[in-house]
């Protein structure tokens, strides 16, 4: 009865958890930069949150250091379907600078399915906030196919 | 039958569930908007907390392995429901349903209960972030609640002086006294009392400065870190039913006297008098302040909010 | 009233008396019988006692029994007499059910400890005395049956005597108690010698016309001797250390029942024999007959109930120890119940006779708890348990109901008592316009939030939270201990449901009971003999209040609005969308199903204990540090500081009165 308001919420509403997975900062502050003032990611509906469970969109930026693998696979497991990877930066795509280091076990995709991949070293917000539309549109689809299957 | 069906109007529709989830949410969400212009940003839609609740609705319950099934599922259902029958004690200005059967008193331990489930919805999920955030909560509630205590006794005063018992705890009683000699704010002796009354309510809330129970960056979400689906939705639901319930109360103990005549008259004055109100108490200190420390709030409360309720309380019992 | 009920007091107390006898007698061979023995003195005496609710309590009569038929003579009542009116009824109706639960319960939660019969024998000695106390109609059997009580509860309170502490605690209390009983011998050696009679009725009749200083110091050597067996301030130290140690089944007799003698105790001090506190219609007649400055004695029992009541809910939060915290809690209601009876209103002695039942219901429930996690899991500590909620979930229910009702949270029955409470203390204020009964109400309302903290605490660190894995292993306690417990949850949910049905069936008449002085005296002496006395005849009060609770009301709406969120989720949900999900093994394999930590492994990491609350610990460091020296431990102090008790009750009593 509800299903059609919750499918279209779905899109309206996604949170954001983001772990950093080794990451240099870079990427992370230009994570909380979109929601600054300038670039109001909030008008959106997106709103950072602090725990896994309640978390429709997980944010990964590094390149998924040793130190880090088992910590993101366990956190990833912790959030509810549906639910939307992003990688940020060029790291978990590609290990970038890192690559072939003795401590790094990336690509993120080793781990998850990675559905939003925003390139660059830093991204500019604008690709951030571009890719986070595309994931909530990816969120709100999840959903969909989730009640069809 | 006709009985049934208003009890069941009242229940449901207003001043019961629909109501007050209607307004809640567009309380909520004019407060995210109004921090926002105030931060100088567009800002999230008017009904956000209704898409994020409804998205909430969408997602999957997940019960962790250390928590209390029936306990975790049940506390938001029992949090929920215990702040709707408040908002059926608080009359609406002239409109009352059920506040000739509960008093003040009995209102601050409902609330009490709201806060209670949510505390044990926390305890059953078996996080320690959660133990954190509900050790957080208690210690918000004592803060509040001596202010809150004088605060009501004050009023209580101030309406029963003239009544042979010298005092009251009715809600009605206060109603209809501001009724006859105006609001109680307008009473100077009240202004202290009042302002009181302001600085609890975003504690009540758990709004901005004083969400030490939820800081999503020191303790990952407090007391709702396990919570994830429909249950947390409705807590976050609860929190939005809150903001009105606490207007409504402020309304109905300060500012009971204007009254149009009309019912649905005066629920609209309330819910513009809530706007008010929110914007001062909540939108303002939450885009104003940081986030308080713990041992900050509880001495806020207990000196600075606890002082000014005093003041009245002492000036009201001098026959003031 | 048939005639052979006339029996039925003294056939109560001497069934449980002689149940103590044959157990002994008979029951060191055969566990069997010697259960048999108690179970049926038990059963027999709550029969006796519920079968003198309907004559004495609906129907307002009074027994008066003289032992031996020593009837007075030339109007000296000399004999030993028994004289039950509600008041007395209502504290007996509150001992027998107590003493019931409690034995129940010991049959299955004693059963790991040996030389039972010892344990049984005393058992049914204490719950004798003390309702021979409850009942007795003369002073002295009163001293008699304390001193019974007291020393078969130090007895008890070292039973299990290889655990640490068990006899720490008994010689505190034993020393400590016996410093209160004396102070009762003295005030009754004082009345004695003024009076020549110690007959309660009689003393009634005479105390208040009788102008002495030395009656005025009696009457403060027997407030602080029933207060110290009540474990008012400063005496509540003592309780601490025997609850800690006690067998649960005790540690509910102790708070449950020894303290309500000493309630008992002072409301008939205060209210019939002395009649010194303030009841409205005698308010033109006290300048004439009655000695005593009512004023001053209202707040110096007001002043001692709040001050009980705070310090003890203040120095819950600092124990580590589960049963010791619910012993100061226990004493910090009976706070309550001191202060709202100091008030003087019928409103104030029906609110405080309706917390002292409540008292006995929810923090026996809660020491039955206590008892059956120490039997699961052998522990009391409240930094190393956790997690219980999973092991044991009967109990866990049990534990929040009896958590709700000591905390005042509608519905239950601690709600109903405390909200009297807060109306009582403000309408004093209202109708005197002193502002020490606002600050009164304030601090039982602070005090209520402050208990409610406390109890949350235990609900985080004993039942919610992780699993210790020390106690992986264990298991919900047998059915024989739970229906005890169920027993008293029921009556918590239904006496806070009804609390009309309590005020008209019990409270009112035990209130007017306690405030008909006059009645009383003719009940014993004949009709007339208080008339010839000038006391005045007792005119009913009604009860007004300046607020509304209808709590039958309140949960129909609670109902019907949980009903249709439910309805709503249903209609909402679909079987192909995201549903429930959990884990059904407790083998750690899944990370989705731990808890999330940052995203580290799962380990054992419980937030509990006793520092929960620093937040709110850390602003008052002050004060807990001195509380922390102030209660030394050492028995040398706690005497001393039940002499000063004395000392300040003698001093302030001849300044004042």
């Amino acid at each position: 009865m509800f299903q059609k308001m919750i499918d279209k919420s779905m899109a309206k509403s996604p949170w954001i958890f983001h772990v950093n997975a080794g990451s240099c900062n870079g990427c992370d502050i230009e994570l909380v930069s979109v929601l600054t003032p300038r670039y109001d990611a909030e008008r959106l509906g997106f709103r950072l949150t602090g725990t896994p469970r309640q978390a429709d969109i997980v944010v990964v930026s590094g390149p998924i250091t040793s130190q880090t693998r088992d910590r993101l696979v366990r956190t990833l497991a912790q959030v509810p379907e549906p639910k939307v990877v992003v990688s940020l930066g060029s790291c978990p795509r590609s290990g970038n600078v890192f690559k072939g280091s003795y401590c790094v076990d990336g690509p993120l995709e080793k781990y998850t399915h990675v559905d939003v991949s925003v390139g660059g070293c830093t991204p500019k917000p604008e690709a951030i906030v571009a890719a986070l539309a595309k994931a909530a549109e990816i969120l709100a689809e999840k959903r969909k196919e989730m009640r069809q299957a | 039958m006709t009985n049934l069906l208003w009890t069941m109007f009242h229940v449901l529709v207003f001043p019961g569930v629909l109501f007050c989830v209607v307004i809640g949410v567009l309380l909520a969400g004019l407060d995210r908007k109004l921090v926002a212009r105030m931060q100088n940003r567009v800002g999230p839609p008017l009904l956000q907390p209704w898409y994020d609740f409804l998205k909430c609705c969408g997602k999957e319950t997940i019960i962790p392995r250390h928590a209390r099934r029936s306990l975790f599922l049940a506390a938001p259902v029992l949090g929920f429901a215990a702040l709707i029958t408040v908002a059926l004690f608080v009359p609406v200005l002239s409109c009352s349903t059920y506040s000739t059967s509960a008093d003040l008193v009995v209102i601050l331990y409902l609330l009490t209960v709201v806060g209670v489930s949510m505390i044990v919805g926390a305890a059953a999920s078996g996080s320690p972030f959660a133990g954190v955030g509900l050790s957080r909560e208690m210690v918000a509630m004592i803060s509040y609640e001596l202010p809150f205590v004088l605060v009501i006794l004050a009023v209580g005063r101030m309406a029963g002086a003239t009544t042979p018992l010298g005092v009251t705890f009715s809600l009605q009683a206060i109603v209809d006294w501001q009724a006859a000699n105006g609001s109680m704010l307008f009473h100077w002796s009240m202004i202290p009392a009042a302002l009181a009354m302001l600085f609890v309510i975003p504690c009540e809330i758990g709004m901005h400065p004083f969400d030490i129970a939820e800081a999503e960056t020191e303790i990952c979400e407090g007391t709702l870190a396990e919570y994830s689906g429909p249950p947390a939705g409705l807590f976050r639901l609860t929190h939005c039913v809150k903001m009105y319930i606490m207007c409504a109360l402020f309304c109905a103990m300060f500012l009971g006297g204007i009254s149009t005549g009309y019912a649905a008259l005066d629920a609209l004055v309330v819910v513009v008098l809530s706007v008010v109100i929110t914007f001062v108490t909540m939108s303002v200190p939450h885009a104003v302040c940081a986030r308080f420390k713990v041992e900050q709030v509880f001495k806020f409360y207990w000196t600075v909010v606890a002082g000014l309720a005093l003041i009245s309380l002492i000036l009201v019992w001098l026959g003031l | 009233m048939y005639d052979f009920m006339y029996h039925f007091p003294v056939l109560a107390i001497m069934v449980l008396f002689l149940g103590a006898f044959i157990a002994s007698l008979v029951g060191r061979r055969n566990a069997v019988i010697r259960n048999a023995v108690v179970l049926i003195a038990m059963v027999t005496s709550l029969v006796l006692i519920l079968s003198l609710v309907k004559p004495i309590l609906l129907e307002g009569q009074t027994i008066t029994y003289w032992l031996s038929n020593w009837e007075p003579v030339g109007d000296w009542a000399i004999g030993i007499s028994l004289e039950v009116d509600a008041l007395s009824l209502f504290f007996a109706l509150i001992v027998v059910v107590a003493v019931f639960v409690s034995g129940v319960y010991s049959f299955f939660y004693m059963d790991r400890d040996d030389s039972l019969v010892n344990y049984y024998t005393l058992f049914s000695m204490l719950s004798g005395s003390v309702l021979g106390l409850v009942l007795s109609g003369d002073l002295f059997n009163m001293f008699v049956m304390i001193e019974i009580m007291t020393f078969t509860a130090v007895a008890l309170t070292a039973f299990r005597n290889t655990y640490e502490g068990a006899l720490e605690g008994a010689f505190k209390y034993l020393v400590v108690g016996s410093l209160g009983s004396t102070s009762v011998l003295i005030g009754i050696a004082l009345i004695y010698s003024q009076m020549h009679t110690l007959n309660l009725a009689q003393l009634a009749a005479m105390l208040p016309g009788y102008d002495s200083p030395v009656t005025i110091i009696a009457f403060a050597f027997l407030f602080v001797g029933f207060g110290s067996k009540a474990f008012l301030f400063p005496f509540h130290p003592l309780a601490a250390d025997a609850h800690a140690v006690a067998p649960a089944s005790i540690s509910l007799m102790i708070s449950g029942v020894l303290t309500k003698c000493g309630v008992y105790g002072i409301i008939r001090l205060a209210y019939t024999v002395y009649q010194n506190v303030d009841v409205n219609v005698m308010n033109a007649l006290k300048s004439v007959c009655n000695p005593m400055n009512a004023n001053f004695v209202q707040y110096f029992i007001t002043g001692v109930g709040v001050v009980t009541m705070f310090i003890c809910v203040t120095m819950a939060f600092n124990q580590h120890n589960f049963k010791r915290l619910l012993a100061f809690h226990s004493i910090s209601q009976v706070g309550y119940v001191i202060t709202v009876i100091g008030l003087g209103s019928a409103l104030g002695l029906s609110a405080g006779l309706f917390h002292a039942m409540n008292h006995t219901i929810f923090k026996g429930l809660l020491f039955l708890t206590a008892g059956a996690v120490q039997h699961a899991t052998g522990s009391l500590d409240l930094d190393e348990l956790g997690g219980l909620s999973k092991k044991m979930p009967g109990t866990c229910a049990l534990f929040l109901i009896g958590a709700a009702s000591i905390s005042g949270l509608p519905p239950f029955n601690g709600f109903a008592s405390k909200w009297m409470i807060y109306q009582a203390a403000f309408q004093k204020a209202g109708e005197t316009g002193n502002f020490f009964f606002v600050v009164v109400c304030v601090a039982a309302l602070i005090t209520s939030v402050l208990t409610l903290a406390s109890f949350i605490k235990v609900a985080q660190s004993v039942f919610f939270g992780q699993l210790n894995p020390k106690f992986a292993k264990t298991r919900e306690v047998s059915l024989g201990m739970r229906i005890p417990m169920w027993i008293l949850a029921i009556l918590c949910v239904v006496t806070g449901l009804f609390p009309d049905k309590v005020q008209q069936w019990l409270l009112a008449p035990a209130t007017s009971a306690a405030m008909n002085a006059a009645g009383y005296i003719d009940a014993a002496m004949g009709q007339g003999y208080a008339a010839s006395f000038s006391i005045p005849s007792f005119q009913p009060q009604s009860i007004f209040l300046s607020g509304a609770w209808q709590p039958v009301m309140w949960l129909l709406l609670l109902v019907s609005v949980t009903l249709a969120v439910c309805i709503v989720a249903l209609l909402g949900s679909d079987d192909k969308a995201p549903a429930i999900s959990e884990t059904n093994t407790d083998t750690p394999a899944d990370p989705k199903y731990e808890s999330f930590f940052s995203g580290e492994a799962s380990v054992y990491s419980q937030v509990g204990g006793s520092d929960l609350f620093w937040g709110f610990k850390h602003n008052w460091r002050h004060y807990f540090s001195f509380m922390h020296n102030w209660h030394s431990g050492v028995v040398n102090d706690y005497t001393l500081y039940g002499a000063a008790a004395i000392a300040v009750a003698l001093v302030l009593c001849v300044i004042f009165l």
